[in-house]
């Protein structure tokens, strides 16, 4: 590279970071806070977010009516278990249904368990229920609740559809085995978070 | 000479990247209520939500259901923004939970409401929009061009949605495809658990 073509760069890339405005970082308020902050917790929580994708997944092997009935339903549920959380009200054992749900629903992916309707609906609605819990008790305090809540419902609906449309990846032999191999690492993901709940390991 | 010109156009793409929006004049002068009034519901989520969730709720029902909320809603903002003034914007929070979870739950329960009932709810619910609006008016502003702002806006949107949404269904005789109803369903789940959030945020505060 010619010194001059280092000095047009270096110039570039100095003058790009002087006129940056302040990150704003951590403390995420008001409505714009709420929306961000709504948005990404179910999202950079990875135990959250491979059982919400799971469950899209499965809905998609267990076909009509899970698959448009679980992304109708579940963002309801999921908000009861939301209310119950802003609410302070305890359920037992969060951290550990939460990492058990993720395991379970790895394992309905991995073997393509085949349950009726209303027993998935239960399982998916319970685990649904502690999902919600954890966004609900874990609404930051200083930015705007309605853009939080509508955040969360965003992201995990989008999430949900995300797994249902990986779920679509079923009608090719060689997309069934990616599949069964990404619920074998979701479940592999659930022991791991399991175990941490459980306090086996750090 | 080749150096400094690229260094300025480095400096000029810089500074149009750097710059914000103008925001000059029109708000806050001669007819600035009115675009306050068209403006001011953008700046409320709750706003946001059930009007659009309102002007679904019409779409989904048919245009020949809907298309009475066009007078209706807009005129409910007008009768709502007086009372404004009198009953403020306290306590609306728990109204506009309970209201989204409602207009919510009849989008993913796909419920055909009749027409008298569309427009009963979203009178109800213009009014108090329309309320909630007026209550933040400074003794300066004018009321007029606040309405008609406002009244406006509430026109457009609703009218644009419902159309929106009719024409995203599609209808039967036409072969859409199913997952589009299933799709207007989902935002139906969506908004009743975003109401069913709110409400229990208020009753937590």
């Amino acid at each position: 590279m010619s010194l001059r073509m280092f000095r047009v760069i270096s110039t570039a890339i100095v003058a790009l970071a002087l006129t940056q405005p302040a990150a704003f970082a951590h403390d995420q308020i008001g409505v714009a806070g709420g929306l961000f902050s709504g948005l990404l917790h179910p999202v950079t929580g990875i135990d959250h977010l491979i059982a919400m994708v799971a469950v899209g997944i499965w809905g998609a092997q267990l076909g009509a009516p899970a698959i448009w009935v679980l992304p109708i339903t579940f963002p309801l549920v999921m908000a009861i278990g939301g209310v119950l959380g802003v609410l302070r009200i305890p359920l037992p054992m969060p951290e550990v249904v939460i990492a058990v749900s993720a395991l379970v629903l790895g394992v309905a992916v991995a073997t393509r368990l085949r349950l009726s309707f209303p027993v998935a609906a239960v399982i998916v609605a319970v685990f649904a229920v502690f999902h919600g819990h954890a966004h609900g008790a874990e609404l930051p305090g200083s930015a705007n609740p309605m853009a939080y809540g509508v955040g969360f419902v965003t992201a995990t609906g989008l999430l949900h559809l995300g797994g249902i449309a990986i779920g679509t990846l079923t009608r090719w032999p060689a997309g069934e085995r990616v599949i069964q191999g990404l619920g074998a690492g979701i479940a592999g993901l659930g022991c791991y978070f399991l175990a941490q709940g459980l306090g086996a390991i750090a | 000479m080749k150096l400094k010109f690229r260094r300025g156009w480095i400096a000029a793409a810089l500074l149009l990247a750097q710059g914000g929006a103008a925001e000059a004049h029109i708000v806050a002068a001669r007819l600035g209520d009115f675009y306050m009034g068209a403006l001011h519901p953008f700046t409320d989520l709750q706003d946001v939500i059930l009007w659009t969730a309102t002007g679904v709720l019409a779409g989904s029902l048919g245009a020949s259901r809907g298309r009475w909320l066009i007078l209706v809603f807009p005129l409910g903002l007008l009768v709502g923004l007086p009372l404004g003034r009198i009953f403020g914007a306290a306590s609306a929070g728990l109204a506009d939970a309970a209201m989204m979870l409602a207009i919510g739950l009849m989008l993913a329960a796909a419920t055909r409401i009749p027409t008298s009932a569309l427009c009963a709810i979203s009178f109800g619910l213009a009014v108090m929009r329309g309320a909630a609006n007026g209550a933040d008016l400074g003794p300066d502003t004018d009321r007029v061009l606040f309405a008609a702002g406002l009244a406006c806006v509430g026109y457009t949107i609703i009218t644009l949605t419902m159309a929106l949404t009719v024409v995203f269904r599609g209808t039967e005789s036409d072969g859409s495809a199913p997952w589009r109803t299933i799709a207007v369903r989902a935002l139906g789940g969506w908004i009743a658990a975003i109401g069913l959030m709110m409400a229990s945020i208020v009753l937590a505060s």
